[in-house]
């Protein structure tokens, strides 16, 4: 039954996507617009085709997800221990809670200028910028997500006989594991985010410097093709990676919390 | 000997605005290897932090509390308090959640699937054990924090309220299943209740609490029905009458 249901939804979300496509292609036969401003989906396909032959596509997306990758795993790897100290330690948390917090609301490209004159025109500054975007956001989701836990589920730990280690793999770390995982992929977004605008600015092969490109050149079907391919990665991750993780966890948990 | 000997003097409860208020004081009571012994009380008399003190989760107060004769002040799993709400663990399946105290003790696998088999058949949830709590009943949450309970083999069970959110029957048929296990485990059983024809049932002995601040054992009625007992049974009556009476009051006193 449920089968069926999601058959009928992704036969909807074709139909909504060709129809969209139809009335594209529509528009541009409409010829408004000049063909550099509105450019049909088949030059887009085309371009996407070419794009990927030459290898330029492929070299920005694993350009761009390098940095990603590399940004985002320092971010989660020490967003999180920054988190438990903020956790653990109650002065920390009171003299820095306020500074994170401060640090976390600031639009990381802001951060921009400053990695530049640090680390000059280099790999470290966009790094830098991915890092400054999401770690923090990430120490502060550790951090709430530590306090809010069931003081309950703690005592049932405790009277069970569990300490330290076992404590924290056996009740704290999967306690908190559904905040977590939302505060993660925020923490993904925010990263995403931070890379896309830094590329821009910073002409050095990833997607953002392929999407600059297409402007310069003023290839519009180029601009339009690689924002799909952005808008392909950020869907990916959603629902490969953060979706099954959900699915997993909606499946333990139950569907709330 | 008595398997717990409560003498608390004084337990005192930080209002938000900083000062102490006086929960209860001059608590005195023991309670026997095997016994049954219920508590009711008004609501916010203490009954809870009485069973966290039990349990060795709170230790903020001032007087003794000796398990077989030795002076405690920890937690430990010799004495497992069954929550309001349970405290299951959602990440877990049934059989995890009842193995989860032998595995914390670094139990090998296979003798934590004989125990909770065990315990499982018990309480009757054997088909169960790979479910997630979220998929179950609240009366089978109620047997799952049972079935924990007992794997640990713990001398004493600490309930508290455990019912409440139950319906009627499920709660009635949970009464001879806790009566049944109870008479096969000889556990010492402490079950805090809000209800006097619970208590009845259940109980060999029935302490009525006075309403807060500063609570005292105002009655004890020593329950001797034969076992095992209905819920619906007409000599049920004749012993809540009087309990009925003496908590009357202290009702009134709590609502006022």
């Amino acid at each position: 039954m449920d089968n069926r249901i999601g058959h009928v939804g992704l036969i909807k979300q074709v139909i909504f996507y060709i129809a969209l496509l139809l009335l594209w292609q529509f528009i541009v036969a409409l010829k408004i617009w000049p063909e550099y401003l509105l450019p049909a989906p088949i030059s887009i396909g085309k371009t996407l085709l070419c794009g990927f032959s030459d290898h330029s596509f492929t070299i920005g997306i694993f350009t761009s997800l390098k940095r990603l990758c590399l940004g985002y795993g320092v971010s989660i790897i020490f967003g999180s221990i920054l988190g438990v100290i903020l956790f653990r330690y109650r002065t920390i948390n009171d003299i820095m809670g306020r500074f994170i917090l401060s640090l976390q609301t600031m639009p990381s490209i802001c951060w921009f200028p400053l990695a530049l004159l640090w680390f000059g025109l280099s790999e470290l500054s966009i790094i830098f910028v991915v890092i400054a975007g999401s770690l923090f956001s990430i120490t502060m989701t550790v951090n709430s997500s530590l306090r809010n836990m069931s003081p309950i589920i703690l005592n049932v730990g405790r009277n069970f006989g569990a300490k330290k280690l076992n404590m924290l793999a056996w009740v704290m770390l999967p306690s908190v594991a559904p905040s977590l995982v939302m505060g993660f992929k925020q923490g993904w977004s925010f990263a995403w985010r931070s890379l896309m605008a830094g590329e821009l600015i910073f002409n050095s092969l990833g997607l953002g410097f392929l999407l600059n490109m297409g402007r310069e050149l003023n290839d519009m079907s180029r601009v339009i093709a690689v924002m799909f391919i952005i808008a392909a990665i950020s869907i990916l991750f959603d629902k490969l990676v953060f979706g099954r993780i959900e699915k997993f966890i909606q499946f333990r948990w139950g569907g709330i919390k | 000997m008595p398997i717990l000997k409560v003498d608390i003097r004084a337990k005192e409860y930080l209002t938000s605005k900083g000062e102490g208020l006086l929960v209860m004081s001059d608590l005195n009571f023991e309670i026997k290897r095997g016994e049954f012994m219920c508590i009711v009380g008004p609501s916010g008399c203490g009954k809870t932090t009485l069973l966290n003190i039990m349990a060795g989760l709170d230790n903020h107060y001032y007087g003794s509390v000796l398990y077989t004769g030795e002076r405690t002040r920890k937690v430990n799993s010799d004495r497992i308090l069954i929550f309001q709400d349970l405290g299951l663990f959602p990440w877990l399946t049934v059989r995890q959640n009842v193995e989860f105290g032998l595995r914390v003790r670094g139990m090998s696998k296979s003798g934590r699937g004989k125990i909770s088999r065990k315990y499982l058949e018990m309480v009757k949830l054997g088909k169960f054990s790979d479910y997630f709590i979220h998929e179950l009943s609240g009366g089978m949450r109620q047997r799952v924090a049972l079935a924990r309970a007992l794997a640990v083999e713990s001398d004493i069970l600490l309930m508290d309220e455990p019912f409440s959110f139950l319906d009627a029957q499920t709660r009635d048929t949970l009464y001879e299943e806790l009566q049944r296990i109870w008479a096969i485990t000889r556990k010492t059983i402490i079950f805090v209740s809000h209800n006097v024809r619970e208590a009845v049932c259940l109980g060999d002995r029935v302490l009525v609490f006075s309403a807060s601040p500063n609570s005292k054992i105002k009655a004890v009625f020593k329950i001797d029905l034969p076992r095992p007992r209905l819920i619906e049974s007409e000599g049920l009556m004749s012993e809540v009458r009087p309990i009925m009476e003496a908590l009357k009051p202290e009702i009134g006193r709590s609502h006022g």
